[in-house]
């Protein structure tokens, strides 16, 4: 008998350490990155190259990541999150010095022979230190919303002066709901973000403008301390905001114009910038209910999509295995950032439900974006589907940020815990 | 706690709700690409990959009786510079690329990139080894453009009965390139469509089995190549040596009328066609009528024979000369032998007398002769299946019937005219027993593994009987052994012939001092296989007849056929004898 326990114990000794980790969560980020290599594998198939190797490399590495950073206590994070955000900034300006530059914008530094991309860590360097702000100082002041947005305004800035808009983009997308978590009023950040509609509005519909301005005020006017004069205040800088969109469109580089309309209209440039965003569709239509079949994709394999095996990766899914794998990785993703708002839900404190809520706003953001550029809701900003996409950097990035909330799960307290 | 247990709920529906509209958003996207406009997507994607493949079938090969390749298409290479394509320095490309191509200079080429930016043609009908290496300079801007081109080994070997494809149109434009035109072009069976690549490739790998199928049949050709270059060293020979203006020869087996050789000298190259006149690409032998002369003079006989007019036996008083309605006409030996007093039938053809072969055709009625000339198809074309034949001319009947002259002047072959094939069709008749068999040069569709597939089926038209056919061709024996015809002997070999040496008329019909030579043989005169006729055109030196200038051909290319044909000696013994003379 003791002979036949003893396996039983031993596998209760070797998992103690992940007693409490998401296994479930684990599984669908692996499964996931396995999708992810097959698609890859399909998509290069007529090309020769095999990046899915790699992809599955890096994956199976991310694994090993997650499960080390879980066993370690997240909260000495705390001490340390200024280092975090000088080695995010310092690494963001040495791809401005030293980057090896591709599309007309630096992205990558050689290290030791890789190429990283060091914007796709700074994402888990904001989510860091902004999370260790937030727990010290809740957003319920506008004093301290200002000071986190200050926070990530100089790595925001870095990652834009590359430029990379995507990126720059997920950086609000995270400081927003992770903002929104430690309790900063709604209206607040609406205002925040209304002179970018109001910039939109502008120069689409005026009376849209002229409606969101309003509704500006009273937003204003209701959640700032001053009354109507802060609705005024409001309603002055969304109308500012309609001449200013024009000049920050200014600033702004053409192929970066280009790709933010260009999703509206594809057929205006049929061989140019809108022939991905043109292809792309054809291919998920094509693949119809149930999909031409893994490796079976005609557009995905006579090349029609460029960048396939990167940013236009859901393409491929979307034709070979239909609108069943097309919606069965929605809810991939989905059930993903279910188990994270639950881990945030349940963890013991601010920082660790803030580094959930801010890994969930990251993936979130960049799964809808991708696959919203795929099929024509987004621009194309070149933002990767996280786990899917070939790219190492991004793979262990998302590893790691699963690492880090795995660790928040595993050293979660037995009582649920609200803020 | 409470208010913060709310305020917790309001921000996690919050949340949910942003999860919910992103999810039904997306979703309700992709249902509508897949689900709703699918089919229209799916059918803009087909469009965009599939294309039907309607690929350039090459000719078929056109091969000789023994398989060997006289036509074939085979891939060349066009090359065209765009400068404005160049990565290189134009002065590196033109220093490698006129290493090259050796008919351009370094500067020549230099002065050609000048011209414009894109398209410039630098040279056509590249081969393809010539291709790989231009390809080896890797430069952008030099374009190799692959095409079909015909292609013929034997260059002006068989010029004049293949004929010739009109470049980059594949469509034949004379001889056999021609009249097969639709045996030779190849249809595909079936058409499939192909996917392509974004960049337009065609993938091999969806590429479906049997994507154009064809059959490989190969149209082959009743010439025998090693006999026709003899035959055109021969005729070569002999037109340099007399200064001729042209020569043609003849071998048709005389039972099924096929063609194993048809020479014209001089020729032409068929891969280099432009560079010719048009003349040179007609095949004289079929297309130019001429006056035959003395050659004609055993179809006289035998039609006389087959009227019962005559027999071998026969004798007529040959005093040399012979007045005919005002005309006298004489023997071409008249001067140096004078008359050859009573001569039979066999010797009136040995020394070619005139005289006799007009008193021969004086015992028939002008009307039946000329009926029997009409019934050997004189004035008919020949059936032959190449380009530009031209029928015989014959007098009108009336005035045929009613001159004397007429038919006194054709009885020696004079005042009418017929095409070298057509004599060698006549004669072929006397030698295969009386019919008259349609010559041609086309066999037939062959499969992979040498079947005849289908072959033409010629009607055969019944002109002497076989015992006058016989008797003549024994007459013309003794030509060969006895007569005129001595320098076309062969020993252990016994062989018909007759010699003609004609004058050409001129064009408003008075004869001129030109000639026209020719040498007619039946092969082997115990069982006629062959009949080889050559015809030498205005010879210019002295002592050109039929028996010096014609009749060398055709001992040659007999000589040809013995060895090619492995035809055993009917005398053997003269060749121990020879052999024995020699030791």
């Amino acid at each position: 008998m003791t002979n036949l326990s003893f396996p039983k114990l031993s596998w209760h000794r070797l998992i103690a350490p992940w007693q409490k980790i998401d296994w479930f969560l684990l599984l669908l980020v692996s499964g996931a990155a396995f999708w992810g290599g097959l698609m890859i594998q399909s998509v290069q198939l007529t090309e020769g190259a095999d990046d899915w190797v790699q992809h599955w490399v890096t994956g199976s590495i991310g694994i090993f990541v997650v499960l080390f950073l879980a066993r370690l206590r997240y909260e000495h994070l705390l001490a340390w999150s200024w280092l975090v955000y000088i080695a995010t900034n310092l690494s963001l300006l040495a791809v401005i010095l030293v980057g090896i530059t591709a599309k007309g914008a630096e992205r990558w530094i050689s290290i030791a022979g890789f190429n990283v991309q060091p914007s796709e860590f700074a994402k888990l360097g904001v989510i860091i230190t902004l999370a260790a702000l937030l727990h010290y100082r809740p957003a319920e002041t506008l004093s301290s919303v200002f000071r986190a947005l200050l926070l990530v305004a100089v790595p925001w800035a870095l990652v834009f002066l590359q430029p990379d808009l995507g990126t720059s983009l997920v950086f609000i997308a995270i400081a927003l709901g992770m903002l929104y978590w430690a309790n900063a009023n709604l209206g607040w950040l609406i205002l925040l973000i209304s002179p970018g509609v109001a910039a939109i509005l502008f120069n689409v519909y005026l009376p849209a403008w002229l409606a969101w301005a309003a509704l500006m005020f009273v937003i204003g006017w209701r959640t700032l301390p001053g009354n109507w004069l802060a609705g005024g205040g409001a309603i002055i800088v969304n109308f500012i905001s309609g001449e200013l969109g024009n000049l920050l469109w200014g600033l702004l580089e053409d192929y970066q114009k280009q790709r933010l309309i260009l999703f509206l209209d594809p057929s205006k440039e049929p061989l140019g910038g809108g022939y991905h965003l043109i292809q792309s569709r054809i291919a998920i239509g094509a693949g119809q209910m149930w999909g031409r079949g893994l490796y079976e994709g005609t557009q995905t394999q006579l090349d029609f999509i460029p960048e396939q095996n990167t940013d236009f990766i859901f393409s491929a899914i979307g034709e070979e295995l239909g609108f069943i794998g097309a919606f069965g990785l929605v809810v991939l993703f989905w059930l993903i950032c279910l188990r994270l708002l639950m881990i945030a839900l349940k963890a013991k404190d601010n920082f660790g439900s803030l580094l959930a809520i801010g890994v969930l706003c990251m993936i979130v953001f960049q799964a809808l974006i991708n696959m919203g550029m795929t099929i024509g809701l987004a621009p194309v900003t070149g933002l990767p589907l996280p786990w899917i996409s070939s790219g190492r950097s991004a793979m262990l990035m998302n590893f790691m940020a699963i690492g880090l909330v795995e660790s928040v799960a595993n050293h979660q307290q037995r009582t649920t815990f609200f803020s | 706690m409470i208010q913060n247990m709310s305020r917790e709920f309001r921000r996690l529906v919050f949340v949910w709700l942003i999860f919910l509209l992103v999810s039904i958003g997306l979703g309700s996207r992709i249902y509508y690409l897949q689900i709703v406009v699918g089919d229209q997507l799916q059918a803009k994607a087909n469009k965009q990959q599939k294309f039907a493949l309607k690929p350039y079938i090459p000719r078929r090969m056109i091969i000789d009786r023994d398989g060997s390749v006289l036509a074939t298409d085979r891939v060349v290479y066009e090359l065209y510079a765009h400068p404005r394509l160049f990565k290189q320095a134009p002065k590196t490309i033109a220093t490698k690329l006129a290493a090259i191509l050796e008919d351009y200079s370094k500067s020549e080429l230099l002065n050609k990139f000048e011209k414009r930016g894109t398209g410039i043609p630098i040279k056509d009908r590249l081969t393809e080894e010539l291709a790989s290496e231009i390809k080896t300079i890797r430069s952008d801007g030099l374009e190799l453009i692959k095409k079909y081109d015909r292609y013929y080994p034997h260059e002006g070997l068989a010029a004049n009965v293949v004929g010739y494809v009109q470049k980059d149109q594949h469509q034949g434009k004379t001889g056999v390139e021609f009249t097969q035109q639709a045996k030779l072009t190849r249809q595909a069976e079936k058409f499939f469509p192909v996917q392509r690549t974004a960049r337009g490739n065609i993938l091999p790998a969806y590429l479906p089995k049997n994507t154009v199928t064809f059959d490989d049949k190969k149209l082959q050709l009743t010439i025998d190549a090693k006999l026709q270059r003899l035959a055109h060293k021969a005729v070569e020979k002999q037109v340099k040596e007399f200064n001729a203006k042209r020569g043609t020869v003849i071998v048709m087996d005389v039972h099924s009328g096929e063609l194993l050789s048809l020479v014209n000298e001089p020729s032409y190259n068929p891969n280099q066609y432009y560079e010719y006149d048009l003349d040179r690409m007609k095949n004289w032998a079929v297309t130019d009528r001429f006056e035959p002369g003395s050659t004609f003079k055993p179809i006289n006989v035998a039609i006389a024979l087959e009227a019962g007019l005559i027999t071998p036996e026969t004798e007529f008083q040959d005093p040399g000369k012979i007045k005919i309605g005002g005309w006298t006409v004489r023997n071409h030996d008249y001067y140096s032998e004078g008359g050859h007093g009573k001569i039979d039938i066999a010797e009136i053809l040995q020394v070619s007398s005139n005289v006799g072969i007009i008193k021969i055709m004086q015992r028939m009625s002008p009307q039946n002769y000329y009926d029997k000339l009409q019934e050997l198809g004189i004035e008919k074309p020949v059936g032959i299946d190449l380009t530009g034949e031209t029928p015989g001319y014959l007098k009108p009947e009336f005035q045929f019937t009613n001159y004397e002259i007429e038919p006194a002047t054709t009885a020696f072959g004079q005042g009418f005219s017929l095409t070298p094939i057509k004599l060698a069709q006549l004669h072929s008749s006397l030698a295969n027993g009386g019919k008259l068999v349609t010559p041609h040069v086309v066999k037939g569709l062959v499969s992979q593994n040498g079947e005849l597939v289908n072959s033409n089926n010629d009607s055969q038209k019944r002109v002497f009987s076989s015992e006058t056919a016989k008797k003549v061709v024994e007459m013309m024996q003794t030509v060969v052994s006895e007569g005129s015809g001595q320098t076309a002997q062969i020993p252990g070999y016994r062989l018909g012939g007759k010699t003609g040496t004609a004058q050409k008329a001129g064009l408003r019909g008075y004869y001129t001092n030109e000639k026209i030579t020719s040498f007619v043989s039946i092969f082997p005169a115990n069982n006629p296989r062959y009949v080889v006729l050559a015809v030498v055109d205005e010879p210019k030196k002295p002592l050109a007849f039929g028996s010096t200038v014609a009749a060398p051909i055709v001992k040659e290319v007999i000589q040809g056929l013995i060895s090619i044909e492995e035809i055993p000696p009917s005398h053997p013994e003269e060749l121990k004898n020879q052999e024995t003379d020699e030791s």
